[in-house]
């Protein structure tokens, strides 16, 4: 029997044992007929481990054909349960030299082997999918109702089996979207989930534990729709509230709005106002200009030209980096609205000279200044 | 906010930038018609219209084609002063703006859509640049958006206070 099992036969006897399974109302046939030939593996793997997967399953099937339904509604994922009778602790299948990643199932086993059901439940789905090719009419019978609970779940469960008719059962999208990521790894990415009861966690851990190909690991919450268009929908609106988290530390006086609607609100506004600054500061400054343009040139040319009559305005950007922060604009423009009287016959330089002008002069300007606006914007640089 | 501030701003920064090329177009505009009287209300409006697409120029520019904002100002730019000039400009313009109308109908699906409707649009309409994008690019590149506006606010304030004493 062993030596079947090592083979492909493992799906024969595991049909034979889930057959017998099925009869759930006898226990003791499972022992005597159906498990004989796992029963003989696990035993010769040093199966106190085992037994006592065992005796959990038979705690999990014992108690009347109904309850095991309504046990198994409880575990979404029905399958798992199925298998669990027939893989124990990954040590049988560790022998089999299937198709199947046994050392995750091991490692995923033993590291739940001390859980009650939410152990059993989350075995390796490779265990389960193994031992489900002969198991799909019952475990199909008994899956259909908590896999309406979850079809996430249980999608991803059967996804291996391309024989599975239970992985076609409306579970393409999730599946496709579900984190193939080993059992542990789930594990504790549904704890630290943590969302409900240790139930919903079993039920979240059960999901995606096959590591299959390489998708965006998307964890579908309990009570969400799984669909996949909804999967995408629910990323999106994440990122757009991210979005606007930003723009609400962008808005001032926005920390107290909670709302999308008034939020969007806020931010047309702020920008509505911003645009308007800036053409009430471009017609300010097409009023303000022709007068003081020649001056400014000069002033700006001045101060690269002559430090030293910078000096004596007290104004050496160049000359005294750190004393421009001591310039206030009003006295910086005081002095230079006196400096065209003092030296009228300066020629407007060019340009070049302006541009480098222009940055020691808003080092003056901007710093001083800088306080006046309430906006604090000189870190977004 | 730090009373003491390193004397050297960075030269690179987006404010310098803005800075520059703003002030070295301001001083192309006022250099223009020195004795012409400046002080009609028509000169003045022409000159405030001037400045007015001096700063946004100068902001699209500081901020080249790394957003889509900018580059949709930019071209708005372009294309605004040009419309008399050939109609070659205007079979582009008729182009993109068929382009944008076929672009124009993204749907924000989900509950969202459903609260963004109108908003969505309105903003769309303030941010250039805007009514060929998603919500999420949209809100991306209004935050951008918001901080250049914010940068040639204060550089303009600066500016103007430093003419008006």
């Amino acid at each position: 029997m062993a030596s079947e099992n090592d083979d492909m036969g493992l799906e024969m006897s595991s049909i034979t044992m889930l057959n017998k399974y099925s009869n759930i109302s006898e226990s003791d046939p499972f022992f005597s007929s159906g498990w004989d030939p796992i029963v003989s593996q696990s035993e010769s793997l040093g199966g106190s481990s085992m037994a006592s997967h065992y005796h959990l399953v038979m705690e999990n099937q014992g108690i009347s054909g109904t309850s095991h339904v309504s046990q198994y509604q409880s575990n979404p994922s029905f399958v798992e349960l199925v298998p669990k009778l027939t893989g124990f602790d990954g040590g049988n299948l560790s022998q089999i030299p299937g198709p199947f990643s046994l050392p995750q199932c091991n490692q995923i086993a033993n590291s739940n082997e001390r859980g009650s059901k939410n152990s059993l439940r989350s075995l390796d789905e490779h265990r389960i999918s193994e031992t489900l090719v002969g198991t799909s009419p019952n475990g199909k019978i008994r899956k259909r109702s908590p896999e309406s609970d979850s079809p996430l779940r249980s999608c991803k469960n059967g996804d291996e089996e391309p024989g599975m008719d239970l992985s076609s059962e409306g579970c393409d999208g999730p599946r496709e979207q579900a984190g193939k990521k080993p059992k542990t790894e789930q594990n504790s990415g549904a704890n630290s989930r943590g969302k409900q009861a240790a139930k919903q966690d079993k039920d979240s851990s059960q999901s995606g534990e096959a590591p299959k190909e390489n998708y965006i690991h998307v964890r579908a919450r309990r009570g969400q729709a799984t669909n996949s268009h909804s999967l995408a929908e629910r990323l999106r609106r994440e990122k757009i509230s991210e979005r606007m988290r930003l723009l609400q530390e962008l808005v001032p006086g926005c920390n107290k709005i909670t709302g999308k609607a008034v939020m969007l609100d806020e931010i047309i506004n702020y920008v509505q106002s911003l645009q308007q600054q800036v053409e009430f500061l471009s017609m300010k400054l097409a009023t303000v200009n022709p007068e003081l343009n020649l001056d400014l040139d000069r002033i700006l040319s001045k101060d690269i030209l002559h430090p030293q009559s910078a000096a004596v305005l007290g104004f050496g950007p160049g000359t005294n980096p750190s004393g421009s922060h001591t310039f206030s604009p009003s006295t910086f423009t005081g002095t230079i609205s006196g400096f065209p009287n003092t030296n009228p016959g300066f020629p407007p330089l060019p340009q070049t000279v302006l541009e480098n002008e222009v940055q020691n002069l808003f080092q003056m300007g901007f710093y001083p200044g800088s306080t006046m606006d309430g906006f604090g914007l000189d870190g977004i640089h | 906010m730090n009373k003491y501030n390193p004397p050297r701003m960075n030269p690179s920064s987006l404010r310098s930038r803005f800075a520059t090329r703003f002030l070295r177009s301001l001083s192309k505009i006022n250099a223009k018609k020195p004795t012409a009287s400046s002080s009609s209300p028509t000169e003045i409006f022409r000159r405030y219209r001037r400045i007015k697409v001096a700063a946004d120029k100068s902001m699209a520019y500081s901020v080249r084609s790394r957003r889509t904002w900018s580059r949709a100002m930019l071209w708005k730019l372009r294309t605004r002063p040009c419309c008399r000039r050939s109609v070659k400009t205007s079979t582009i313009v008729r182009k993109t703006r068929h382009e944008k109308q076929n672009k124009n109908t993204t749907t924000t699906t989900g509950e969202d859509g459903v609260v963004f409707g109108v908003e969505a649009d309105e903003l769309r309409e303030l941010v250039p640049g805007g009514e060929a994008m998603d919500l999420y690019n949209l809100l991306d590149e209004t935050a951008h958006y918001i901080k250049c506006l914010t940068t040639q606010v204060q550089v303009m304030k600066k500016i103007a206070d430093f003419y008006s004493p």
